[in-house]
């Protein structure tokens, strides 16, 4: 056990049905529940985050018997209904489950962020000095554009000449034409 | 006398160390350490409030040891 007290009662142990009973066990009589976390689904971060959120509401031990996590939430106060700590499990769960997502999200987008952060601290540095500029590769490619975005308006709608037209249309020699 | 045993992969002894100085006041602590746990045992005028200053000291040294990973 997580706590050990030197009188202790007989535990009072149940099950929640919606819950495999292989993960989650209910003692009553501590006014507690105990969860089995896999760490290869959630993460230390993610137990963490999740542990974190409740310690205003219960207390939360965690442990580490085997492979797997223990999560121990007990009542802070009063006698808990069997509703209550089922909806304390479930509240818990899924917390454990958004802050793994979290995580994942974080880790997927370290690579961009520490990128944009690093340019942005480059831009804090200053203009860059003369010996800078001379190094300044310019061999690389223009970036690619096949939707024309970077094109201006004009250059974009601009009249294609026909064949057929001697000279360019001029808006100033053109001589209106009476019926 | 009440127990408490915090792994020493979960919590950091630094952690402990802040929680069992903000609990002293309110009960006797006594570190004694494992291999695999960081141990404190807790008296206390009733079983009901060394349940208390169990859990409190455990969500502390949790608190301490989830910040001082954040940083």
């Amino acid at each position: 056990m997580l706590i050990s007290v030197r009188e202790a009662e007989p535990a009072l142990t149940t099950n929640l049905q919606e819950f495999p009973s292989d993960l989650l066990a209910v003692d009553l009589g501590a006014s507690s529940v105990t969860l089995r976390v896999d760490p290869a689904t959630y993460s230390l971060d993610a137990l963490y985050g999740a542990a974190y959120i409740f310690i205003d509401r219960c207390f939360v031990l965690l442990d580490k018997p085997d492979a797997s996590y223990r999560v121990t939430l007990a009542w802070k106060k009063r006698e808990p209904t069997e509703d209550d700590l089922r909806g304390l499990v479930g509240e818990f769960t899924n917390e454990l489950l958004s802050c793994a997502w979290r995580a994942k999200i974080s880790q997927d987008s370290r690579a961009l962020i520490e990128s944009v952060t690093a340019q942005a601290l480059g831009g804090a540095l200053g203009p860059p000095t003369l010996d800078e500029l001379e190094k300044f590769d310019f061999s690389d490619e223009t970036f690619e554009d096949p939707l024309g975005i970077a094109m201006s308006w004009e250059d974009k709608h601009r009249k294609k000449a026909h064949p057929d037209d001697a000279s360019p249309v001029d808006g100033d020699n053109v001589t209106e034409k009476k019926p | 006398m009440t127990e408490l045993r915090l792994h020493r992969d979960l919590y950091s002894s630094t952690a402990l160390d802040e929680a069992v100085a903000i609990y002293a006041p309110h009960g006797t602590l006594h570190r004694k350490d494992q291999p695999s746990h960081w141990v404190v045992e807790i008296t206390a005028p009733s079983a009901e409030r060394e349940r208390r200053i169990a859990g409190a000291l455990g969500n502390y040294a949790l608190g301490l040891t989830v910040k001082g990973r954040r940083r």
